[in-house]
């Protein structure tokens, strides 16, 4: 944004108009007085009263004076600001004064409501004379415009990635999706039924699927990955890597892929689509866009090796597993998992979630995993009622230390698997469950040993022919994802939103979004939602194809900037300021206003528009001034 | 001693915390002494130390920077304003100036209760102490 | 009386909490012109009036205030406050909404919220903004950060205290007052609707569940222990409500109504655990030295960073207990009896606390039948019809659902989903545009 303000004119000629507030500010502060006060403030023009300045009659002082001329700049004296500061901007640009040209005096919350005594005239003086101190030195300021590219670009092919492609599609909105692997689908089309609604994952994902592939807004990149990133909010620059896949678990799923002997764009059970074969060769796309959303999604936890006796027994499997096995032939009935027929089995709970320092053991790179994974609580309490269902003979315990099933439908799954006969065995945290072989001659290969408390505490044995571990969720692999666009990670490892009330699918990075479990544990209906907000965000910006910004950003004067770079190193913001022919620049599109810039250029060649250094000098010359005689 | 000539209190109100803040104390129709000057920022970490010493100079007795903490929108800001708060105290030291005279603190938009009390600990405090500079000569306990 | 002319709108949005308001703003943002309408005096639902929010702890007036103040100053939204709606149909293809204006007794155009009226007005009641503590007047601003701000008078308990007419009345300086306002109603049309109109907490479990005790004033519910820890409560200080005692001691029941298939609702409400946590702590750093405790069947602390939250209150020394406690008596200094089972160990045990804190269940605010054609699940909530990939979707095409009135969920929860109702709105209306421009 250039800025062709001419200086301030010496001559410059400030309205002040004083408000009553019925009797609010009046009451407390001498109204008359304070407008004699007014008068004499040098460069002060005009000075009028109004029983209630936020009225049309009240506004209309403002507008008639600017167009006969009285007054180059405003200050009210009224309420708060929040209350009224853009009725007053509005009239004084009905008045055709820039909106800018005005300032607030606060002397009803800050004067006449907490200073009930005589001094309260003074101090009201004394605010006016500050803002009019602050209105000396105002500018007209424009509201800053960037063109934006309808364009948006999702990382991650799973069904937040399709979901957030396709809304953008369907809202005008042309979508480059990226997906690591050579099949769309993602986590999602590893499971077989989802709860609480008991559709097929494979149902949902074909039918979204369908929609993707038809959409000509929608190109779709697999075995692709963003290998680098610039620019900023409507216009990213992104480098994508096409390459044939290296990866094991990419590998492990072509193999599956090519044992089913599907046609490309059919669904394979725990595979997904391929919208067309693996890429065989490297090439390199630039994609020009304006929005990244960012559903890469998550990681099924895996046990360690003798975790609960993972690895080192064949009986024992994960939740994941289970949910293969129960999708998959099971004829007679008998529970048959690898192979071995279950008439007892044990589930526990929280494998991989909910650790606690001090108690858990840290992986190999020293993590813990704090978090609660959401999912696994309904998802567990659904294979059990399946299972009960299905083979009622089934004997289940289950180790667990709350039962989440939190979501709309959920607590059916609790109440159901309790009517079932599912027995529910609680543990301490401290006192885990340990899985063991069973002794020689035993019915049944393992043993599940726990402390319980209804027991006094006394050991609770129970021999079972599977043990299932209802492993949770961690984040998938975003470390170059996070080198690339500097996105934080919380303390869980994933991705960290700008303000995780408020803001929970933005990110601290303006145009860049997130969606679905690459921020924290989701399930479907979650994913999808925060897929959708995420969208709504890109469309926000992009659909108008500008994007509309304050003007409240860094501005450099070019007279004074010696190019230090101090102000360079000090923005928190990636990007935003650079030396351009031995001066500072500021991105303002970048730019968050912050003024720590300001505060170490040693030249002061940097002001915030509208809040400069120099009006607060000035405010504080008018506070610490002589006050005005009457 | 008359408003006009009691020690002037100057406080830093962040726009979306302190400032909300102070007109909500406003709202409740609580008092607090008049010679006080709450001006409104978005972010006090534009003010460089010069600003503070500056203001000293010119005669205001404290400052209190009402911050919105660790809830401040603008990421980094508050730690570069404590550290140069710390910096500011350092010049203050060495100058003789009483540090208590400038205190950084954290305000939300509904803290009454606390807002009141820093006013009131400032403004007791400037009693004691009297304008910027007087402690130069006496003892001060801090300085 | 003459109705005015009917305004048209791309959206509705019925209720401005913070549901409500999210999804105003995200379409707004887009271009799209909104009508928000909320029953009450003020936008801002239950988030305005809570302490501070889990697990960031920020204050919640603080974080409400910016996006109520960005809806109301946004110029493609416009906001009705007061109304509730009377009837929403679909006429070709459009909706056309018959709002109903409830009468504030105070002319909106002519109020500029100066209170005056308030300051004169002699009659005090107890005051619903600060959960029945503190007092308020019978004509006042809601309270200090309401948006808008303008004067409403509760009829029921005015009286017009003078001659020919009340204190209000002359203390006005704009002739805002108007003992005779009637409802009046007005019409909205839109495009597309969006139902985002939350939650009360379940009236009736109380009673159920502690007969004679359920009155006692040191049994409060959970929304009234919010207005007790924030900083502008009705007494700006924990106190017992019954003495204006400092509690010693406090209990949370947990699930107090929710999964509870005899005397409530068999639903998880799936924000309880959380917010106590949150008010246990809250009242902990209030109160270094009382007793806090929390008795529950599970808790629930799903969300990101919530067990970890948890795990904070257990180290402050927040004691859990699994147990679901009766409350059977009070003593004569006024703190209650409770009687459980201790979950883990087999226990019975009497325990007295100085007060009592029911989490109750979130039940929806609003039904829709007669209003608008929008089918309701057995939970009572909105029902969905593509509940995983279009989870905002309800019976009737054009109408969505946001936050609560779509199932209990936190207040991160419900921001994701208005905006992701704003979504499909959007894809609505561009499909719509798309169809008339063929």
């Amino acid at each position: 944004m250039t800025d062709n303000t001419p200086k301030l004119p010496k001559d410059e000629r400030v309205a002040v108009y004083i408000c009553h507030c019925g009797g609010n500010i009046s009451d407390a502060v001498k109204v008359e007085e304070l407008e004699e006060l007014a008068r004499r403030i040098p460069g002060v023009s005009v000075v009028r009263r109004n029983t209630f300045m936020c009225s049309d009659p009240g506004q209309q002082l403002i507008i008639d004076d600017l167009k006969a001329g009285n007054a180059d700049r405003v200050v009210v004296c009224a309420c708060a600001p929040h209350l009224h500061e853009t009725t007053f901007r509005g009239a004084v640009a009905r008045g055709g004064l820039n909106p800018y040209m005005y300032e607030h005096a606060n002397i009803r919350e800050q004067v006449s409501w907490v200073h009930h005594g005589p001094g309260a005239t003074a101090k009201a003086a004394k605010l006016v004379q500050a803002a009019v101190a602050k209105a000396g030195n105002l500018r007209a300021l424009e509201p800053i415009r960037m063109e934006a590219r309808r364009h948006a670009t999702v990382v991650g092919g799973g069904i937040a990635g399709m979901k957030a492609a396709l809304d953008l599609a369907r809202r005008g909105i042309d979508v480059t999706l990226v997906e690591k692997s050579p099949f769309l689908g993602g986590n999602l089309a590893r499971l077989d039924r989802l709860f609480p609604t008991e559709d097929k994952a494979a149902d949902l994902l074909a039918s979204l699927y369908a929609q993707v592939t038809a959409s000509r807004r929608i190109t779709v990149l697999t075995c692709a990955e963003v290998v680098a990133h610039s620019g900023y909010v409507g216009h990213f620059d992104l480098t994508v890597r096409r390459a044939a896949p290296t990866t094991t678990e990419d590998l492990e799923l072509i193999a599956r892929f090519e044992k089913a002997g599907s046609p490309l764009g059919t669904f394979v059970p725990f595979v997904g689509f391929a919208p067309v074969l693996p890429a065989t060769a490297e090439e390199t796309i630039a994609v020009a866009t304006g929005a990244v959303v960012l559903a890469v999604g998550f990681r099924h936890y895996v046990p360690r090796q003798g975790e609960y006796g993972y690895g080192d027994n064949p009986e024992v499997v994960t939740l994941t597993q289970l949910i293969e096995a129960l999708a998959g032939e099971q004829p007679g009935g008998q529970l048959m998992v690898n192979g071995r027929a279950i008439r007892t089995m044990a589930l526990i709970r929280c494998v991989g979630s909910r650790h606690i320092p001090g108690v858990d053991e840290e992986d190999e790179n020293g993590n813990l995993n704090q978090h609660c994974s959401r999912v696994c609580c309904t998802a567990s309490l659904q294979a059990e009622r399946e299972i009960k269902q299905r083979f009622p003979e089934t004997v289940i315990y289950d180790f667990y230390r709350d039962i989440r099933a939190y979501g709309r439908g959920h607590e059916e799954y609790y109440c159901g698997a309790s009517r079932d006969g599912v027995l529910f065995i609680r543990f301490e945290p401290t006192g885990r469950p340990v899985v063991a072989r069973s002794p020689a001659g035993s019915d049944n290969p393992l043993t599940v040993t726990v402390a319980d408390k209804l027991l006094a505490d006394r050991e609770l044995e129970v021999p079972v022919d599977l043990v299932v571990l209802a492993n949770g969720m961690v984040p998938g692999d975003t470390a170059k994802l996070v080198e690339l666009t500097k996105i934080p990670t919380g303390a869980d490892r994933f991705l960290l939103e700008v303000h995780p009330k408020l803001r929970p699918v933005e990110v601290k990075e303006a145009g860049i979004l997130l969606a679905g479990t690459c921020q924290a544990p989701m399930d479907t209906t979650e994913a999808c939602a925060a897929a959708a907000a995420a969208a709504v965000k890109a469309a926000a910006v992009l659909s108008r194809g500008y994007v509309e910004l304050d003007p409240f950003v860094a501005r450099i004067d070019p007279e004074l900037c010696k190019g230090t770079g101090a102000c360079i190193e000090e923005c928190p913001q990636e990007g935003c300021m650079s030396l351009v022919d031995g001066k500072a620049t500021v991105n303002p599109a970048l730019c968050t206003g912050c003024g720590m810039c300001v505060a170490v250029c040693p030249e002061g060649a940097i002001e915030v528009n509208g809040w400069t250094l120099r009006q607060y000098e000035a405010m504080v010359d008018a506070i610490v001034a002589a006050p005005v005689e009457a | 001693m008359t408003a006009a000539d009691a020690p002037k209190i100057l406080i830093l109100a962040t726009e979306d915390c302190a400032y909300p803040g102070a007109n909500s104390v406003g709202q409740a129709h609580l008092t607090y002494p008049e010679n006080t000057f709450l001006l409104r920022v978005r972010e006090p970490a534009m003010f460089p130390e010069k600003f503070y010493l500056d203001c000293f100079d010119k005669g205001i007795a404290g400052i209190i920077v009402m911050s919105c903490g660790v809830e401040c929108p603008y990421e980094g800001a508050y730690n570069a304003l404590a550290a140069r708060i710390n910096r500011v105290y350092q010049t203050m030291k060495a100058r003789g100036l009483d540090i208590r005279r400038l205190r950084l603190t954290a305000i939300c938009t509904v803290c009454n209760r606390a807002f009141l009390k820093e006013v009131q600990q400032m403004v007791d405090l400037m009693n004691e102490l009297g304008a910027p500079g007087s402690e130069v000569k006496a003892t001060s306990p801090a300085a | 009386m003459t109705s005015p002319a009917p305004q048209d709108f791309d959206a509705l949005v019925v209720g401005a909490g913070i549901g409500g308001l999210q999804t105003a703003l995200d379409l707004a943002e887009q271009g799209y012109k909104v009508a928000v309408v909320d029953r009450d005096p003020s936008i801002g639902g239950k988030m305005i009036r809570l302490s501070k929010v889990f697990p960031t702890l920020d204050c919640s007036s603080c974080i409400t205030t910016p996006k109520m103040a960005a809806a109301a100053h946004h110029r493609n939204i416009t906001i009705h406050t007061y109304c509730e709606p009377k009837s929403v149909a679909k006429v070709n293809g459009r909706f056309e909404a018959t709002i109903t204006q409830k009468p504030r007794y105070v002319i909106a155009e002519k109020c500029t919220g100066c209170r005056l009226c308030e300051y004169a007005c002699p009659t005090y009641v107890p005051d619903e903004e600060q959960g029945g503590f503190g007092a308020r007047k019978v004509i006042r601003v809601p309270f200090s950060n309401a948006i808008p701000q303008l004067a409403v008078l509760d009829a029921e308990n005015c009286w017009i205290c003078g001659k020919p007419a009340g204190k209000c009345m002359e203390a006005c300086p704009t002739d805002a007052i108007d003992y005779f306002q009637k409802p009046q109603d007005f019409t909205i049309r839109a495009r597309a609707v969006v139902l985002s109109t939350g939650y009360e907490l379940i009236p009736d479990y109380s009673a159920k569940a502690f007969g004679p005790m359920s009155g006692h004033p040191n049994l409060i519910t959970s929304l009234q222990m919010e207005r007790l820890l924030a900083p502008h409560g009705p007494y700006m200080r924990v106190l017992r409500p019954g003495d204006g005692k400092e509690p010693s001691s406090i209990a949370f029941i947990q699930c107090a109504g929710s999964r509870d298939h005899t005397l409530g609702v068999p639903y998880c409400s799936r924000v309880c655990c959380m917010y106590s946590i949150k008010q246990a702590m809250l009242l902990s750093g209030a109160l270094p030295l009382a007793d806090i405790t929390i008795y529950y069947i599970d808790i629930r602390a799903f969300g990101k960073n919530y067990e970890q939250f948890y795990q904070n209150a257990q180290a402050m020394g927040i004691e859990f207990v699994k147990a679901k406690p009766s409350v059977v008596s009070a003593t004569p200094e006024g703190s209650l009896v409770m009687k459980y089972e201790n979950q883990e160990t087999g226990e019975s045990v009497t325990r007295e606390h100085d007060m009592v804190v029911q989490a109750l269940a979130l039940v929806p605010a609003w039904n829709p039948a007669g209003v608008i054609d929008a089918g309701v699940a057995d939970d009572g909530f909105l029902k969905a019809t593509s509940p995983k990939l279009q989870p905002t979707l309800t019976t009737q095409e054009g109408v969505f659902m946001a936050g609560v009135s779509a199932g209990p969920k936190d207040i991160v929860d419900a921001i994701v989903e208005a905006g992701a109702a704003a979504m499909e709105v959007s894809n609505y209306l561009t499909a719509q545009h798309a169809a008339a421009a063929e």
